[in-house]
């Protein structure tokens, strides 16, 4: 029977469908589904606190916006407790701390350390939406800080941080390198790569059906981990609020946030196969593209587009927030490329991916069955 | 398919420092061929190289003129069980070799057709739905050899297929093999148990250090060992009187005689004459029974060849 490409097409749908069952279960890699749920356990945490702070605050009564907004510094506890009323929350608590005092200046007299003892105390009140956290010092306010309970800007800035800086350059890069690697490795572990390769199938189609299987595994779990930490992050929210931005901008985000996912497993996934049929040990790549992702912004503009890093961060549809008071080096480390636009990111990747794919192909038509060296 | 013969043209494989087998030269024609050696001589090596698990350094194969290198056209007419002893955690043994037999492209009714057939070969039915990681040791074997012939191979490879069977399984699978080789397959087997070697065997290829020894069938093999004289027992009444007989002859270098004085074992450095000499001696009128050659096994072979320590 001449094999058709249809056929090849059937046996690579068959093996996926067989290392699904490892790609999903593999007690090896269970540590892959803590990486994917970890930044969606983060934002489901803070909401829950932020839901229950408010319920127990609305409890205690309102405070209308205006009259907290009128509070101005220098004013006394009791001048604002006789304006305001009883706060929410009320926290009081005693500073010490150590002065220098000059001498009289008169020759001998040195200086010496004294203790001075501050009288503290923080009062919050709470309008339905902001909290207003009034700090005093030896009764006289110094410090007043208001803000809603909820942030939904800040948390879209979070979450825009916790997908560049954790999911897309650990969650994903690790969780790949835990299912991909995995597949052809797995095997000679368990050693029973040599069942598929007594298959009448060539070789590029079994590395095809592992890789499919790896994939729709890693874009499962990651893109619905991000997905999941998405909906987490907006879940605590004003829905009315949530609806404006969901109509603007929201879905938009959400798709590119869950494209990214998927194409960094597609990336990454691609790289680890690799990896998995050329090396026995995979903290060697792993080391090696991590340093090489790091290291990206300092390239020559050719060379960073040879990165998986660089097209995935280009996708991102809000830019990861950056310290400015961080040292240059990590700024560079951290801040991405000149982004490419989302056609060409798109494109890149998927050339990088089959090019990492055919490289891969190549060297698994010399594998050979060698149990007794791993 | 180009020709009918499993070739190896002065193959080589090292495992780094290690020598596997060195310049293997071989044609093996259909029928059942054993590969005798001892442990670490080469034949788990040859028959990766036959199969394709491994690549030779040097030299090629051809398996009815299709390269190992060309799995997708060659292991549709090869089966290979292997001496691996793990199978995937996922399967039972069922799925084992029904999801085995999908790769080769049957429908899945005509895969679990061939597959409850197969496991009906070596009567594993009854535990075809249990996974084949709770087996015992024979069960594995059993659905590695259901596994191997399960797609109907014409050169079917077998690493120690004997190992772990049952006497009664052990007879049946014997039965398959000679079914297979009577129908112009090839059957290449290694096994350490020569005795069983010897009973089945159409052609043996010795191998020992990752040469090749001797290779043929296992009397041509035999003859051509002019080192050990070839040993031959004789029924007879009188063998007293028959024994002097021979003894006058100069290629006659031992003479036993059996304790019952029924017979006794020659060994003789040619084996011609001695045919001639017992013609004349029975044409002068003395009786013998039977003569049937001692060292015609490949027991004997093993022995003259590679010596002890197998």
């Amino acid at each position: 029977m001449t094999a058709t490409i249809s056929f090849r097409a059937r046996q690579a749908c068959t093996i996926a469908r067989v290392e699904l069952r490892r790609a999903f279960f593999s007690k090896r890699s269970f540590w892959v589904y803590l990486l994917a749920l970890f930044p969606a356990a983060v934002f489901i945490g803070h909401g829950i606190e932020a839901k229950i702070d408010r319920q127990r605050w609305s409890a205690k009564g309102f405070t209308p916006a205006a009259l907290f907004d009128g509070i101005k510094q220098g004013e006394t506890e009791e001048a604002v407790r006789s304006r305001l009323g009883m706060p929410v929350s009320d926290q009081k608590w005693e500073h010490w701390r150590r002065v220098l005092r000059e001498g009289s200046g008169k020759g001998s007299e040195p200086r010496v350390w004294e203790e001075k003892r501050e009288q503290r105390r923080r009062l919050s009140y709470f309008d339905g939406r902001r909290r207003a956290d009034l700090w005093f010092k030896n009764g006289v306010l110094h410090e007043k800080n208001i803000r809603p309970l909820l942030n939904f800007e800040e948390d879209r800035q979070v979450f825009a941080g916790l997908f560049q800086y954790f999911y897309l350059r650990l969650a994903i890069f690790f969780g790949c390198l835990g299912i991909f690697m995995n597949l052809f490795r797995g095997d000679m572990l368990d050693k029973t790569l040599h069942f598929w390769f007594l298959a009448p199938i060539r070789r590029e189609v079994l590395l095809l059906g592992k890789y499919l299987a790896g994939l729709v595994a890693a874009v499962v779990i990651f893109t619905g981990g991000a997905l999941l930490c998405y909906a987490a992050m907006l879940w605590p929210h004003d829905p009315g609020e949530v609806q404006v931005y969901w109509q603007a901008s929201g879905l938009s985000h959400a798709f590119w946030y869950g494209a990214a996912a998927a194409l960094g497993c597609v990336g990454y996934g691609s790289v680890f196969l690799a990896a998995g049929l050329l090396l026995r040990n995979p903290i060697v790549p792993a080391a090696t593209l991590l340093l090489w992702e790091a290291i990206n912004g300092f390239l020559p503009a050719a060379l960073q587009k040879v990165s998986v890093l660089y097209y995935l961060q280009s996708l991102c549809p809000i830019p990861a927030p950056v310290d400015n008071s961080a040292r240059a080096i990590f700024r560079m480390l951290l801040s991405p490329a000149e982004p490419a636009s989302g056609f060409w990111a798109v494109t890149g990747l998927l050339a990088l991916t089959a090019l990492v794919l055919v490289v891969a192909a190549r060297a698994s038509r010399r594998i050979e069955i060698s149990y007794s060296t791993e | 398919m180009t020709t009918a013969e499993v070739i190896f043209d002065d193959v080589s494989k090292f495992y780094g420092e290690v020598l596997g087998v060195n310049r293997v030269s071989l044609r093996i024609p259909p029928g059942i061929t054993s590969l005798v050696g001892p442990n670490g001589s080469g034949k788990t090596t040859l028959m990766n190289l036959l199969t394709g698990l491994i690549l030779p350094d040097r030299g090629s194969i051809s398996v009815l003129g299709v390269s190992p290198r060309d799995p997708e056209t060659m292991m549709r007419f090869t089966g290979y069980a292997t001496q691996y002893d793990a199978a995937p955690r996922w399967a039972t043994g069922f799925e084992f070799i029904a999801t085995g037999l999908l790769l080769f492209g049957y429908s899945r009714a005509e895969a679990e057709e061939k597959a409850w057939k197969a496991l009906e070969w070596v009567s594993m039915t009854e535990a075809a739905h249990r996974k084949v990681a709770a087996y015992s040791k024979g069960m594995r074997q059993r659905v590695r050899l259901a596994q191997a012939i399960a797609h109907n191979p014409q050169v079917l490879v077998l690493d120690e297929p004997l190992n772990g069977l049952d006497p009664l399984v052990r007879a049946e699978t014997i039965a398959l093999f000679r079914a297979w080789a009577a129908e112009g397959r090839h059957v290449i087997l290694s096994s350490h148990v020569l005795q069983e070697v010897d009973v089945i065997s159409d052609q043996v290829i010795l191998i020992a250090n990752g040469m090749i020894v001797a290779e043929g069938e296992i009397r041509g093999v035999r003859e051509e060992i002019h080192d050990h004289p070839s040993q031959f027992v004789i029924r007879c009444r009188e063998a007293s009187r028959i024994a002097a007989l021979l003894f006058n002859e100069d290629h006659v270098t031992e003479i036993k005689l059996n304790d019952d004085r029924q017979g006794m074992l020659v060994l003789t450095k040619d084996r011609e004459q001695f045919a001639r000499a017992l013609s004349r001696i029975a044409l002068a009128g003395n009786l013998i029974d039977g003569v049937v050659p001692a060292d015609e096994n490949v027991d004997a072979l093993y022995e003259y060849l590679i010596g002890g320590g197998r």
